[in-house]
């Protein structure tokens, strides 16, 4: 009995003993750490710097700036961007608690900004590190801006207080018009593997002056390995999206079969599907595209709720479609970067011949043949059938 | 003469299996690195070898009924050569258990708590092991039967979750593995999660009826292959290309479920299943270990071996390995070999004793 | 060394000590005398001056010659009971039979058999007998001449009327409760089952009170090994007092040191009875209305009687709800101040801003707060219980909106921990059998949480199940039906499934008799050969 007691008690002095030698080594108050939400990387001036802006919020002015709009210029921001220039971008993350109290504390981080400039010359040395870290995550959004990353993430708008999160928000309400793609870091990471596909990345830049600034985003920039070699405009977007079956939702304009103005034509659905076949020396692709949509609005007279006249329709936005697409195929010929991921789709059903194809690639997809077969249905006209005129006789 | 009173009947027995081998459902993610997207037939192949192999056992300790692994090869190798083949066993299960410890820490201090020191991590799991170890092969049952239902409810979760990230052709093409490469997976697969079970023979003898042991270990062997098989395709499904140079897949993969903006940021869940998983893989290892000391030194309890070979198992944790790189390429390389020894003896045992026409 | 010499020395004392009792106790197991004179004055020397002992001194027998008395504790008996069925006959009737008759009454034994008209009449031959007798509010009979006494059965005192149990009321169910009287209750119990087999089986623990403990269980149903077991346990007791069925719980578990308790007990008969035919074993304890019944399972816990009263789609959800709310007061601050200490990355972006610009201006960390708040919380429970009922509810509800709400608007502490800790007190009533445990594993929890994070949870978490996998009560496992797997009775666990559809007992209880009911009980509409 009193073994038992006297070891009872030895164990709890060394108990005792622990806590306070231990301590609690991974342990971060909440009012200890800073939040970052969006990362930006430069060009800086001296050459090999890039200078990082990193983007982090003050939660106490997210409460109470509720009230006030952006039309206070005083420094009531709800964030607080933070720049520092260096080499490399892990480098400079840690030199960042030379001018913060707080550590910072990437895994909330929205979005992660490219400058072209900086994407020109590649992404890889830079990107590594936000791959590698643990606390980063792989849902973060890729972007490459048109100018400077420091003067985006300062944009701030009326609807979001913290600009960070407003651009990632940007970029996911694309789907509405799919004319610029959303690219999450996973995916961003599946095609600089690829040793065939190109990687792409939604283009940003600032618009309006002083006080007006807005952002704006137009199409796609197009990498080759992790090199940004070109860039596809709103309509060569949508184009590459039709083929790697991105695209939710847009807006296209058909004129009207009796030429009496344009009927403009949403999308609602798409579904694309890619296969490869191979005959002697030509490589084709075959893409299928089903698409549906309805009408949204018509600027004639004409009532185009008969059959025959939505069949047109049906053809001319199969067309229009087929247009788009090969808009793209021709800016990717061009830029010579597999951006549809032809290469791959080769690899998956031919493997052996693509042991052979992989290393001639680039001279061999510029000649890739590309047969199209879109299929469009428009399933209903809205919510009238005849324009509210007057009815013709 | 027993070394613990505990009965364990078979169903807690298949249980008891199926949670072992879900242990290494998420250090089975390391043969990505050799087989790329096609580690899930891997899987396969490995449950299908290892089935034979597990069926030897069985047949092994029917032989010898209420005889555990020890006085099995007292009995098939005689007196002094039965010490040496049951010394290098118990060495085998004490450092494997290290090994799987090794890697827990490894990983929650990675993901979780980057700035803690493996040893608290490492001191605080073997007291729950220990103190499980020391309680008996009942406890152990009981606890491993609920938190198998935990976790094959947590992998099927998230496996629906994750259902619209999924993309198929991320497992095409069909079959562009070269056979060595497969073999080399296969081998991984077979050796690590799966025919570890060989440590079961220090445990058969505590199970109730033992015409019903074959049929156990078959259903717990396939109930946690399945997991795994679930598990790896759903890694391989979601992350595609990425998941062959991902340190942890099923973590990254789990990140990335966001439905609606609430049901997000489940990694918790898998970092859970990690610590439960390994849990019951590290007590029965490190039971094996205790009782086999415990017989081959004829103790009469294995009770106060507990907490000395707990130490050994946390310093061992923390010596054997410098680095994760050198961890994985142990696991890939030279462990399946090492492990395919002990892994494969008790066919040796059990055709020598077939010839010797044991037990007479 | 001067260790092991005192505890030595202590034994030896506390052994001789015990040895003088025994022989103080040896004088008292004398037996009485032939004189009356002499027998009332032994009793007197025993019982001292108390007020209450009545000694009454009367002639009755042949020509008023025989001396007798009666002695009693008033208040302690039915006074009417002595005065007409004692008294009345042996002074009055006598006088009306004839003087043959009246020469025979010189012996006890025919008193007993002719004359007293009570009930329950025994013979005594020791004065501790008597003793003990008048103690439990029996009337003692002396005659002069006769060395046996008879102790005759007159008990009678003011209890309390049944009463719906205050800790245990119910929306749907019967509303008695046990009350503090062994007769009342075991009636209780036997209204409800009548049953012949139900055996009841008392003995008296206590040195010095002589509470009267009662075993209650279906001897067709119970396996035999529980009640030997139950016996062994009970007569090992050999203390000064029992004053509650918690002095013999603490007494007969089988894990002191475990947090959670192996012995279950209620306040309801129909709960109790309802244990007992599942094959359990219900020990009642005189002066207390808590009826302890073993063994107990941890599921129990989280069925009420209720639940078998309502239908099964609600009680399944409530079932449910019981488990999700026991789960959240054990774990919620633990998994608050993990979650903002130590892995911010896993609270969704808007809600993390939210938290922390409300602990912003906070000095203390969370897991100070989230001790601070939880004593607190605890204080406020436990003052609830002892103020007087006209304060109590004002004070409460001042306390928990000053220090609420002035708590947050100082700054001292967060709101969102004033939210979790709010919850967790709610969600701590639900399982009420559990506060006790829950308090204490809460508080362990929240210390690992803050030790180690997540990771300090599931070590946490883990250590309690496998724990509560090692307990085993009276030879059930505890954690069935779960741990030994039984897939029949999970009907009765997350779920309640119909009445209709339990045909068996639950298979570690009541494996001795497992058939509970007939199949094919579910209502359905009648058939055709119905209609006939």
């Amino acid at each position: 009995m009193k073994n038992r007691i006297g070891f009872i008690m030895k164990i709890m002095v060394c108990f005792m003993l622990i806590l306070p030698i231990s301590g609690c080594w991974s342990r971060h108050e909440l009012n200890s750490l800073s939040f970052v939400v969006g990362v930006g990387l430069d060009k800086a001036e001296k050459p090999g710097e890039i200078q990082l802006t990193t983007q982090v919020v003050k939660p106490g002015e997210l409460k109470s700036s509720s009230a006030k709009n952006k039309s206070s210029e005083s420094g009531t921001n709800a964030y607080w961007n933070i720049k520092k220039t260096g080499y490399l971008a892990s480098e400079i993350i840690k030199d960042f608690s030379h001018e913060s109290s707080h550590k910072l504390y990437f895994p909330h981080n929205q979005v992660l900004i490219f400058e072209r400039k900086l994407a020109e010359e590649g992404m890889q040395p830079y990107i590594d590190t936000f791959i590698r870290d643990i606390e980063t995550r792989f849902n973060v959004l890729v972007v490459v801006s048109e100018d400077r990353a420091s003067e985006v993430l300062d944009v701030s708008t009326g609807l979001e207080k913290l600009p960070a999160i407003n651009i990632a928000k940007l970029v996911e309400t694309q789907k509405i018009t799919s004319e610029s793609p959303t690219v999450k870091l996973i995916d961003f990471i599946r095609r600089l593997m690829s040793k065939t596909t190109a990687p792409i990345a939604p283009l940003i830049r600032v618009t309006g002056e002083g006080n007006e600034k807005t952002l704006e985003v137009f199409g796609t920039a197009v990498f080759k390995h992790d090199k940004l070699v070109g860039e596809l405009n709103k309509r060569e977007t949508r184009g590459l999206l039709w083929v790697i079956n991105e695209v939710k939702g847009g807006m296209i304009n058909v004129a009207s079969s009796s030429g009496d103005g344009t009927v403009s034509l949403e999308i609602t659905r798409a579904k694309s599907k890619m296969t490869p076949v191979i005959q002697a020396d030509t490589i084709l692709i075959k893409i299928d595209i089903k698409a549906e949509g309805i009408v949204n609005s018509q600027s004639g007279s004409e009532n185009i709720a008969s059959p025959d006249i939505v069949f047109s329709l049906e053809k001319k936005l199969s067309a229009e479609i087929g247009k788009e697409i090969m808009a793209a195929l021709k800016t990717a010929r061009d830029l010579n970067s597999d951006i549809f991921g032809f290469g791959d789709s080769i690899y998956w059903k031919y493997p052996s011949e693509w042991k052979k194809l992989k290393m001639k690639w680039d001279e061999v997809f510029p000649d890739v043949e590309v047969a199209l077969n879109i299929d469009t249905k428009l399933r209903s006209t809205g919510n009238i059938s005849a324009p509210a005129v007057p009815a013709k006789e | 003469m027993r070394l613990e009173k505990g009965i364990i009947s078979s169903s807690q027995l298949m249980f008891l299996v199926a949670g072992y081998v879900l242990g290494s459902v998420l250090v089975a993610a390391f043969t990505n690195t050799v087989t790329k997207q096609y580690t899930w037939l891997v899987v396969l192949s490995g449950l299908a070898v290892s089935i034979p192999l597990a069926l030897v056992y069985v047949a092994l300790t029917r032989k010898f009924p209420g005889k555990d692994l020890v006085q099995i090869n007292r009995i098939v190798y005689g007196p002094y050569l039965s010490k040496l083949v049951s010394a290098l066993y118990i060495w085998f299960f004490c450092s494997i258990a290290g090994f799987m410890l090794a890697y827990l820490s490894q990983t929650i201090k990675d993901y979780m708590m980057p700035e803690t020191p493996l040893f608290a991590i490492c001191i605080l799991f073997t007291c729950i092991c220990a103190w499980t170890v020391r309680n008996g092969i009942e406890v152990l049952a009981r606890t491993s039967v609920i938190f198998v239902m935990i976790i094959i409810f947590v992998i099927l979760i998230t496996f629906f979750l994750l259902l619209k990230d999924m993309e198929l052709t991320n497992f095409l093409p069909f079959f562009d593995l070269s056979l060595k490469d497969f073999i080399q997976g296969t081998h991984i697969m077979m050796t690590l999660p799966f025919c570890e079970i060989v440590v079961f023979l220090m445990l058969f003898p505590y199970v109730n009826k033992g015409v019903e042991t074959k049929k156990s270990v078959i259903l717990g062997l396939l109930i946690g292959g399945g997991s795994i098989l679930i598990d790896t395709v759903r890694n391989t499904a979601v992350l595609g290309v990425a998941s062959t140079i991902m340190i942890s897949p099923s973590i990254e993969s789990v990140r990335l479920i966001d439905l609606a903006e609430i049901i997000t940021r489940l990694e918790m869940l898998v970092i859970t299943l990690l610590l439960i998983a390994m849990f019951i893989k590290v007590s029965v290892m490190y039971y094996g270990t205790v009782l086999g000391i415990a017989r081959l030194c004829n103790l009469r309890s294995y009770r106060q071996l507990v907490l000395p070979i707990g130490s050994i198992i946390v310093s061992l944790s923390m010596m054997t390995f410098d680095s994760l790189a050198q961890s994985n390429d142990f696991a890939t390389r030279t462990g399946p070999f090492f492990t395919l020894v002990f892994e494969f003896s008790p066919v040796i045992t059990l055709l020598v004793a077939k010839i010797r026409k044991l037990p007479k | 060394m001067f260790r092991s010499i005192h505890s030595k020395l202590r034994f030896w004392q506390l052994a001789n000590h015990n040895g003088a009792n025994a022989n103080h106790s040896e004088n008292s197991q004398s037996n009485l005398f032939d004189n009356l004179n002499k027998n009332l004055t032994a009793l007197k020397g025993v019982f001292g001056n108390s007020y209450d002992l009545n000694m009454r001194e009367f002639n009755f027998g042949d020509q008023g010659l025989t001396r007798g008395a009666i002695i009693f504790l008033s208040g302690m008996t039915d006074t009417a009971i002595i005065n007409e069925s004692i008294i009345k006959p042996l002074m009055y009737d006598i006088r009306l039979s004839s003087r043959q008759e009246t020469s025979l009454l010189n012996n006890m034994s025919i008193i007993q058999a002719t004359l007293l008209t009570v009930g329950m009449v025994q013979k005594a031959s020791k004065i501790d007998e008597v003793v003990d007798g008048c103690l439990s509010g029996k009337t003692i009979l002396l005659m002069d001449g006769s060395k046996e006494a008879l102790v005759i059965g007159t008990e009678g005192w003011e209890t309390r009327g049944l009463d719906e149990p205050k800790t245990e009321s119910v929306v749907r169910g019967p509303r008695e409760g046990f009350t503090e009287n062994l007769l009342t209750n075991t009636t209780l119990l036997r209204r409800k089952i009548k049953n012949p087999n139900l055996t009841l089986e008392t003995m008296k623990i206590g040195e010095r009170t002589k509470t009267m403990i009662c075993v209650a269980y279906l001897k067709d149903l119970v396996p035999p090994q529980l009640i030997k077991e139950i016996q062994r346990r009970l007569q090992r007791i050999k203390t000064d007092a029992i004053l509650e069925s918690g002095y013999i719980e603490q007494f007969i578990e089988d894990a002191p040191f475990s947090i959670f308790s192996t012995v279950a007990n209620s306040e309801k008969p129909d709960l109790v009875a309802a244990k007992i035919l599942e094959g359990r074993a219900a020990i009642f304890v005189d002066g207390t209305p808590f009826v302890l019944s073993v063994p107990m399972v941890f599921m129990e816990s989280f069925q009420s009687a209720e639940d078998y009263y309502s239908r099964p789609y609600f009680a399944s959800v409530v079932r449910l709800l019981r488990l999700l709310a026991f789960l959240i007061s054990i774990t919620a601050p633990a998994i608050y101040v993990a979650l903002t200490t130590f892995h911010q990355e896993l609270i969704p972006t808007s809600l993390l801003f939210t938290m922390a610009a409300s602990e912003e201006g906070v000095p203390f960390p969370a897991m100070a707060e989230a001790l601070i708040m939880g004593t607190t919380f605890e204080i406020l429970r436990e003052a609830g219980v002892r103020l007087p009922r006209p304060i109590g509810q004002a004070v409460s509800i001042v306390g928990a909106l000053v220090i609420g709400e002035a708590a947050v608007g100082a700054g001292i502490i967060g709101e969102p921990m004033v939210i979790v800790i709010a919850l967790t007190a709610i969600c701590s009533f639900v399982v009420p059998s559990q506060t006790d445990s829950g308090t204490i594993l809460r508080l362990i929890l929240v210390i690992l949480a803050g030790a180690m994070g997540g990771f300090g949870i599931g070590v946490g978490l883990m250590g309690t199940f496998i724990h509560l996998a090692s307990l085993r009560s009276f030879g059930t496992p505890y954690l069935s039906p779960f741990a030994p797997l039984s897939t029949q009775d999970l009907k009765d666990t997350f779920i309640r499934a119909p009445i209709w559809a339990m045909f068996t007992r639950p298979r570690t209880i009541g494996w001795h008799d497992p058939e509970r009911q007939e199949f094919r009980l579910k209502p359905s509409r009648p058939t055709e050969e119905d209609k006939s």
